[in-house]
């Protein structure tokens, strides 16, 4: 199964000058754990704020929401599969860097995020279609 | 051994036949209908009230049957209301159609591809469907189907949440054109509510026959 299979298409970003305030709302609107923080300018690249982010370096060092950035927390550089590659690699990748999403390239493009969820949940599907005779 | 007990008999045979047929047969209209979104297709979405009349004809034929002594009396109902359910997401497949062929075959940019990949669930979902109710005479784990319907059902209601975002966000130039997309978004989304219903039942019948 390759990554392009099951990966979410829907990609959240935000700038990286937004206040942290401004990426807690957006993930509670959105329902979603994760942003892509776009690049500060064409030297710098993408990276990526997630809850876990805001709760370890944001709330439990008690700073400032509204005024902190985006980008003083942001995890750089993104950890990315190719779309071709298969599901067990994107696996690999969260269990080696100990995350729980990686995001999904086509070239220079990022086109998707794939995370443990959809992982499980494909598998699960997988498992229910074997041996089916339709 | 349930299946030589609850199953075995010719007319039993013959019903169980004629549900599967008719499952079939909801997974082939939502292929169409998949397929008439994604190639703005006429003729294809023509398909899916022709396969709603062929549908109903066979629920018909198997409500007849039932009620003319295929199955133990206690299975009856369960089963009746199964296939009543699976008719049900033929009805609202059918109303989406009907509604997409008045607005042209035609959604906005922004919406469309949500629309897709709701059609392309609600078409998975019918295979699993399928495949859960084959469980029901063998030896494979029904919970795995039925878990994997429910997967593919939050997937849908997560996608719905987002349309919705949009539908709220979009200008309605007129009253019609408005509703028509509501209703639409609407039928669509609930056919994905209507199979998990459908695969409950399975599980009740499932559990009754214990």
């Amino acid at each position: 199964m390759k990554v392009v299979e099951i990966m979410t298409k829907k990609l959240e970003t935000i700038e990286a000058d937004s206040s942290i305030y401004d990426a807690i709302e957006k993930m509670i609107d959105k329902r979603i754990r994760s942003l892509l923080v776009k690049p500060k300018d064409e030297k710098d690249v993408p990276g990526v704020i997630t809850v876990r982010d805001i709760v370890n370096k944001a709330l439990a060092k008690n700073l400032d929401l509204k005024k902190a950035k985006v980008g003083e927390i942001t995890s750089k550089p993104l950890v990315c599969v190719d779309k071709g590659m298969d599901v067990e690699y994107a696996i690999n990748l969260m269990s080696k860097f100990n995350i729980t999403r990686v995001f999904v390239n086509d070239g220079k493009e990022i086109i998707g995020i794939i995370s443990l969820l959809d992982v499980m949940s494909a598998e699960l599907i997988k498992k229910a279609k074997e041996g089916h005779r339709a | 051994m349930l299946e030589k007990v609850f199953f075995g008999g010719k007319k039993e045979q013959q019903v169980t036949e004629k549900i599967r047929r008719h499952i079939e047969i909801l997974h082939t209209a939502a292929e169409c209908f998949k397929k008439a979104l994604e190639e703005r297709d006429k003729e294809q979405l023509y398909c899916v009230p022709d396969l709603e009349r062929e549908a109903d004809s066979i629920r018909r034929e198997i409500v007849s049957a039932i009620y003319e002594g295929a199955f133990l009396p206690y299975l009856r109902s369960n089963i009746c209301r199964f296939v009543e359910i699976v008719e049900e997401a033929f009805d609202r497949l059918e109303d989406a159609a009907s509604v997409l062929e008045n607005v042209g075959l035609s959604l906005d940019k922004e919406i469309e591809e949500d629309c897709i990949t709701i059609a392309d669930k609600n078409l998975k979902m019918s295979e699993m469907l399928l495949i859960a109710f084959d469980t029901l005479f063998g030896k494979d784990d029904l919970r795995e189907k039925t878990l994997a319907i429910r997967i593919y059902e939050k997937q849908v209601d997560e996608i719905k949440v987002d349309l919705m975002k949009k539908l709220s966000e979009k200008e309605v130039k007129n009253f019609w054109q408005g509703k028509m997309l509501s209703d639409f978004v609407s039928f669509l989304t609930r056919i994905s509510d209507v199979i998990e219903d459908a695969s409950d039942y399975l599980h009740i019948i499932n559990i009754s026959l214990r």
